[in-house]
């Protein structure tokens, strides 16, 4: 995916699709948080004044399922453009979870309690960005399912029994809040407080990322971009 | 004895404390004796009798005089009133009580007998058309009495009322049940229409089922109320509290109970016993099948016996967030310690 920029310190590394779904599912996401917690929390005072504020409960309601509708459109279309790319070959499916994520994982921990010399040396997507990803992507699936079955319950249990509607609205209610605190905490804390890229991540937003933070975060990636041997560090 | 109108005479013009109170031997005089009538233009006769022994035994018996009340009496002959009916004479006194009940006269500005009164419906309900007028005595001794006199208008109701659980366990002699005015108010009684009621339901309903002594008694849930707001129902409900009329509401407790008519929950009668439940969801989701009351878990909290596909979902979340959120939080700890340590 990535290619050079040809301006010295700076590579492309995301394209104008991911950089619009990114925003994308931002908005939606912020959408979301916005109109759901304050149902899953609607007898504090912050969650009422909120849906005060949007009119009442009937008006974030139909927010909520216009963001989750929206949501709904995003994740089909990234699936099927990610399917189209994959069928088509234009880029191999480098987020796909594998056995060296595991070992980098041990490898950074370990580095992190100092019983390591150095982080391990990422490829395109590191291991925190893989589990980031496929932990939207499962979300994703869990809360377009069950918001379905909350929005026509009665046709949701003319194919199952009725005890998946109560059972949706749990997981609906609980994988919305893990998603706003994995999100609100370990998002945030990547993009923004690490001291890597503190204060502020720009590359999803301009898609470039400067030589010298691919060195530092996937240096294998750009060994194979200049075509040099991923083994060694290079200055 | 019967004096018509045309005979009497404008006396008094002046003050009213100018003139001396009328004593109760005074006024009963004329109106001790029994019979005593008026006849009015509408052709009603208005009874201008008062038992002496029944006003007496009364609850103003022995502090209030004629006058107090009717204090525009100031003297004999008395002044000629307009009333062209019985209801004109009741509508005039209306406001003589307030003098001294003036927190419940206040209330009655909220309530709906008032609101209909002042969009021009005279039967409207006042003070004497509930309490009485010489002959008033607690209004709730006995009990029975409440829910009688709302009959007095509101019949087809109490007959409702009567065969319901909360009725019937009332005239048994059952002092713990309902009776109008416990939901309803006895003042500032709200109006049930328009869905507004029924919203404040889980206040109502729960005073007495989220008593635990009480309950106890009965051997019902106290749980009904929690399972109620932890629902969909409950929330949305809660917030559609003040809400315009008219507008799709929520379910209380009484839109799948049933309101005057509630039965035991077991009852065949009733409206949530499982054999009547698919009926009751179709009254707000028209499209439910023989499945759809299976979504609804009957005021129990999800365990592996009421609901184990629920429960499950509980507790996998109940430990995977924290699980989640402990193990990120340890991370990024993690990372900003080995940050620190290196420099």
């Amino acid at each position: 995916m990535s290619e050079h920029s040809g301006s010295g310190g700076f590579l492309v590394r995301f394209s104008l699709k991911q950089r619009i779904e990114h925003t994308a599912t931002m908005l939606i996401f912020t959408g979301l948080c916005l109109t759901g917690l304050p149902q899953k929390f609607y007898t504090a005072g912050w969650a009422q004044a909120i849906i005060r504020t949007l009119g009442g409960i009937d008006a974030t309601r139909w927010i909520h399922r216009f963001f989750g509708w929206a949501l709904l459109i995003s994740t089909v279309l990234h699936f099927v453009g990610a399917f189209g790319a994959i069928v088509s070959k234009k880029v191999g499916f480098n987020i796909v979870p594998n056995q060296q994520d595991f070992r980098d994982a041990i490898t950074t921990l370990r580095y992190y309690l100092g019983l390591n010399d150095k982080p391990a040396r990422f490829d395109r997507y590191d291991y925190k960005q893989k589990w980031e990803y496929w932990g939207l992507v499962v979300g994703n699936i869990i809360m377009i399912t069950s918001g379905l079955i909350l929005i026509y319950p009665t046709a949701a249990s003319r194919v199952v029994p009725g005890q998946v509607i109560p059972a949706a609205k749990v997981a609906h209610s609980n994988e919305g809040l893990m998603a706003f605190l994995v999100i609100t905490i370990w998002h945030i804390f990547n993009a923004h407080l690490n001291p890597d890229v503190f204060p502020f991540d720009t590359s999803i937003f301009t898609g470039k990322i400067s030589r010298q933070r691919m060195e530092h975060e996937h240096p294998l990636e750009l060994a194979r971009l200049e075509g040099r041997p991923p083994g060694e560090h290079h200055s | 004895m019967r004096i018509h109108l045309a005979l009497l005479l404008v006396l008094l013009a002046g003050p009213a404390s100018a003139a001396i109170p009328a004593e109760q031997d005074d006024c009963l005089g004329c109106h001790g004796s029994p019979g005593m009538t008026m006849d009015l233009p509408s052709g009603e006769k208005l009874p201008l009798f008062v038992d002496k022994a029944t006003y007496a035994k009364s609850v103003h018996g022995d502090m209030l005089r004629c006058t107090d009340c009717h204090a525009d009496v100031t003297g004999y002959p008395h002044q000629a009133k307009p009333f062209k009916n019985k209801r004109d004479v009741t509508v005039a006194f209306y406001e003589q009580c307030k003098k001294c009940h003036f927190a419940n006269y206040t209330k009655t500005l909220d309530g709906v007998h008032f609101a209909v009164l002042a969009k021009g419906n005279r039967q409207a309900a006042l003070c004497v058309d509930c309490h009485g007028a010489h002959a008033i005595s607690r209004p709730s001794e006995p009990r029975t009495k409440i829910s009688d006199t709302c009959a007095g208008c509101h019949k087809s109701v109490y007959d409702t009322y009567v065969r319901s659980i909360h009725g019937k366990a009332l005239l048994a002699g059952n002092h713990d049940v309902p009776v109008c005015t416990d939901c309803h108010r006895a003042h500032d009684t709200a109006d049930p229409r328009e869905g507004a009621l029924s919203l404040r339901t889980a206040d109502i309903c729960g005073r007495c089922h989220t008593n635990e002594k009480l309950m106890a008694k009965y051997k019902l849930s106290t749980k009904v109320v929690d399972t109620y707001l932890d629902d969909f129902h409950g929330m949305a409900a809660t917030l559609q509290r003040g809400k315009e009329k008219g507008a799709r509401l929520a379910p209380g407790c009484t839109d799948c109970h049933g309101v005057h008519d509630i039965q035991p929950a077991k009852d065949p009668q009733s409206t949530v016993v499982q054999a009547n439940l698919v009926q009751t969801c179709r009254k707000c989701h028209p499209d439910a099948n023989a499945n759809f009351p299976g979504a609804w878990l009957s005021h129990y909290e999800p365990s592996w016996e009421k609901a184990p596909l629920v429960y499950a979902v509980v507790l996998f979340y109940k430990m995977i967030i924290p699980f989640m959120v402990v193990g990120i939080v340890l991370q990024i700890a993690l990372h900003l310690w080995r940050v620190v340590v290196n420099r």
